[in-house]
C-alpha cells in the first residue's frame, strides 16, 4: 500500500525520550508503531507487523500496527523517533529540514523482527559494529 | 530540600513554576507542576542510567577514560578534520552554544542546531516576509481566538494550552477557556484537535493551498472550487474560519512542523505570515512557532547576533556563509560533505533520515550528552553532560524569543566540569593548543 507518512510527538514518546529511556522496551513499544485507520489495516490483511519502506525502497523498518480513528485512509503515523526517521524523505528542498510530514512510503505486512533503538543504530547505521 | 520557581529545560515553553524536592542522601526527587515530559527529565538528576564517565571507542571497544584523555581525543578528532561539523543541540544553554560556535569558527568548520531540522523553514519564511509576533504573555492576556496549525500542542508542549494558550485567565479573557475559541488545523485527529471547537482536517501537504484559499476569501474573492478536493475542506468552512477570525479581538496562531516540514516548507510559512499581515487590516492577529525543543530559539538568536545568520553556518571560507540545503546538517551529512562531527545535547542520530544517520555513524564523532541514546552508541568519544537549569545556570530563549535566565538547584555531579559551557571551554583550550603547536 502507498501512503503518506506523518511523524510527530506523542506524550509518552516525549516522556521516555526526555527521561533518557530510549533503550527500554517501553520506548520501543511506544515508538516502533505504525498507526493507520481500520480500512487500511483490513486491506493489508490485518497484520500484526508491517514494514514501512522508503519511496526509493532503499530503507525499510519493521513496526507493530495500531488501528486508530485518528488516521484517514492513505495516511500513516509513526511517533517521532529513530524508527520513523529511517523512512523519512531525506531531501530538504533547500531548507535543511527533511520531510518529517508527508513523506511518501510503502506499507506492507511483514514477519521481520522489530529492532530496538540500540539494535537499529548498531545494525542499520553502524554496519553491525 | 524544596526548591521553588525552577525553570524546566525540556521544551520551548520554559515553564518557570516547577517545584522540586531533592533528597540527595537517598537519591530521590519529587517534582511538582511540570508535565510528564518535564518530570521525566528532572528525574535524570538521580537516575541510574545517567552517563557519569567519559568513554572512547578504541579498536571497536568502548572503554572508560579520564576527562583529560577524552578531551584530548576529542580535540585530536576536531583538529585533524578538514571540515569538522558542530551540531550544537538545543538542550543546553546559549552560553555553551556560544563556545561551540566559536570553536567552529576557529577551525573553519560548520555549525548547525536542532533549530534547522525543527523550525528552520519557519525562520526562512520569516526572512521572506517578516512576522507579526507577540510574546506569550500578550497572547495570554489578549487572544480570544487560538489557532494551532500543524501542531499537536498537548503532546509537544503539554502545558502550552494551560499556561499561555487556551485555559489561563487573561486580562481581556477573564473567564479563561470560556472566553476563547480554539481551532486546530491538522490531518490527524490529535488530542489537541479533539479538544478544539473547530478542527480543519486537511489533506497532508496541502497547507499552502488552504492558506491561499483563506487569503483569497479574506480579500473578498471566491477561491477556485478545486481547492475543496485538494485540501479536503469545504469552501463554506473556510469562509466560516475567516469570519471567526475577523470577528475576534485578537487571534493568536501557533504553527508547528505540520506547516514548516510538509511539502511547501518555508513557502507555507511565508504565505501564513502574509495572511496574518492582511488579517491585521481587520483585527489584531499574530503568529508564532511552537518550538518543541528547549533552547532552539536561543540558537537562532545567538547565531544571528554573532554571525548574521540564524542556522546552517559555514566558516570554511574564513567568514560566515549561510545557504540552507548546502550548509545545513541533514544535507551536509547526506552529501558526505564533512569529515568529523561534534554533537552536543541532542540525539542527532535519532532525528535525521537514514542516509544522513549512516554517514554520521561512519565519521569520527564526539557526543556530549546525559543519557545513553543512539548518538552516544555511535560516538567515538562520549563526554558526560551537565543538566542545565538543574545543575548549572545559564540562558534559554523561550518559544516567543524571550530570554530566560535560569539558576540551578543542585551542583554538577562532576569535579572536572561545572557546566557544558565549561566542558566546551576546556575543549577549546585543547583545540587551540594543538592547532598552534
Ligand atoms: S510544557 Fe515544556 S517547559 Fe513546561 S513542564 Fe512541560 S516540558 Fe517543561
Amino acid at each position: 500500500m502507498e501512503a503518506l507518512l506523518n511523524t510527530g510527538s506523542t506524550i509518552d514518546e516525549g516522556r521516555l525520550a526526555k527521561g533518557g529511556s530510549k533503550y527500554t522496551d517501553d520506548y520501543t513499544k511506544e515508538c516502533a508503531v505504525c498507526w493507520m485507520c481500520a480500512e487500511d489495516f483490513t486491506s493489508l490483511g490485518c497484520p500484526e507487523k508491517v514494514a514501512v519502506i522508503s519511496r526509493d525502497r532503499k530503507y525499510s523498518v519493521a513496526l507493530s500496527t495500531k488501528v486508530t480513528e485518528a488516521m484517514r485512509s492513505g495516511q500513516v503515523f509513526i511517533p517521532r523517533s529513530i524508527w520513523a526517521n529511517v523512512v523519512v524523505e531525506p531531501d530538504t528542498f533547500s531548507t535543511g529540514s527533511p520531510r518529517y510530514k508527508g513523506s511518501p512510503v510503502f506499507v506492507e505486512p511483514t514477519d521481520d523482527v522489530i529492532l530496538s533503538a540500540e539494535e537499529l543504530v548498531t545494525k542499520m547505521y553502524m554496519g553491525g559494529k | 530540600m524544596v526548591y521553588k520557581n525552577i525553570i524546566c529545560p525540556v521544551c520551548g515553553g520554559s515553564c518557570d513554576d516547577v517545584q522540586v524536592n531533592l533528597d540527595k542522601e537517598n537519591g530521590t526527587i519529587d517534582v511538582q507542576n511540570a508535565c510528564k515530559m518535564g518530570s521525566a527529565k528532572f528525574k535524570e538528576v538521580v537516575s541510574s542510567h545517567r552517563l557519569l564517565k567519559p568513554t572512547i571507542r578504541e579498536n571497536g571497544k568502548v572503554k572508560d577514560v579520564s576527562w583529560d584523555e577524552a578531551l584530548e581525543m576529542a580535540a585530536d578528532i576536531l583538529v585533524n578534520a578538514k571540515k569538522p561539523f558542530f551540531f550544537l543541540g538545543s538542550e543546553t544553554a546559549c552560553e555553551a552554544q556560544e563556545v561551540g560556535l566559536h570553536i567552529a569558527e576557529y577551525l573553519g568548520g560548520l555549525a548547525d542546531s536542532n533549530a534547522t531540522i525543527c523550525h528552520g523553514p519557519t525562520v526562512m519564511g520569516i526572512q521572506e516576509s517578516g512576522m507579526v509576533g507577540a510574546t506569550a504573555g500578550q497572547a495570554k492576556n489578549r487572544a480570544d481566538m487560538i489557532v494551532y496549525w500543524g501542531v499537536n500542542a498537548l503532546e509537544s508542549m503539554p502545558r502550552h494550552m494551560s499556561r499561555y494558550g487556551v485555559f489561563p485567565r487573561g486580562y481581556w479573557t477573564k473567564r479563561g477557556r470560556f472566553d476563547r475559541t480554539m481551532m486546530t488545523v491538522d490531518p490527524r485527529v490529535t488530542p489537541t484537535a479533539a479538544a478544539s471547537d473547530l478542527h480543519l482536517q486537511l489533506n497532508p501537504n496541502t497547507d499552502y493551498e488552504l492558506l491561499s484559499a483563506l487569503f483569497t476569501i479574506l480579500n473578498g474573492k471566491e477561491p477556485h472550487p478545486s481547492v475543496e478536493e485538494i485540501t479536503g475542506i469545504p469552501i463554506s468552512v473556510m469562509k466560516q474560519t475567516v469570519e471567526m477570525m475577523k470577528e475576534s479581538n485578537f487571534v493568536a496562531i501557533y504553527v508547528g512542523l505540520g506547516v514548516s516540514s510538509s511539502y511547501g516548507k518555508h513557502r507555507n510559512i511565508e504565505i501564513a505570515l502574509n495572511f496574518v499581515k492582511e488579517m491585521n487590516n481587520y483585527t489584531k492577529c499574530n503568529i508564532g512557532a511552537l518550538r518543541g525543543h528547549c533552547n532552539v530559539a536561543g540558537f537562532n538568536q545567538l547565531a544571528s547576533y554573532l554571525y548574521g545568520y540564524p542556522f546552517g553556518l559555514d566558516f570554511t571560507k574564513g567568514y560566515p556563509r549561510y545557504n540552507p540545503g548546502e550548509t545545513t546538517c541533514v544535507d551536509l551529512l547526506r552529501e558526505k560533505d564533512v569529515d568529523a562531527a561534534f554533537v552536543m545535547c541532542a540525539d542527532l542520530m535519532d532525528h535525521i533520515p537514514a542516509d544522513s544517520a549512516q554517514y554520521l555513524a561512519d565519521i569520527p564523532m564526539i557526543c556530549l550528552d546525559i543519557a545513553p541514546c543512539p548518538s552516544t552508541t555511535a560516538a567515538d568519544v562520549v563526554l558526560p553532560g551537565v543538566i542545565d537549569a538543574m545543575e548549572c545556570d545559564g540562558t534559554f530563549y523561550r518559544l516567543d524569543n524571550v530570554p530566560v535566565y535560569f539558576e540551578p538547584f543542585t551542583d554538577s555531579p562532576f569535579t572536572e566540569t561545572k557546566s557544558n559551557e565549561d566542558t566546551l571551554k576546556q575543549l577549546f583550550a585543547k583545540v587551540k593548543a594543538k592547532k598552534e603547536a
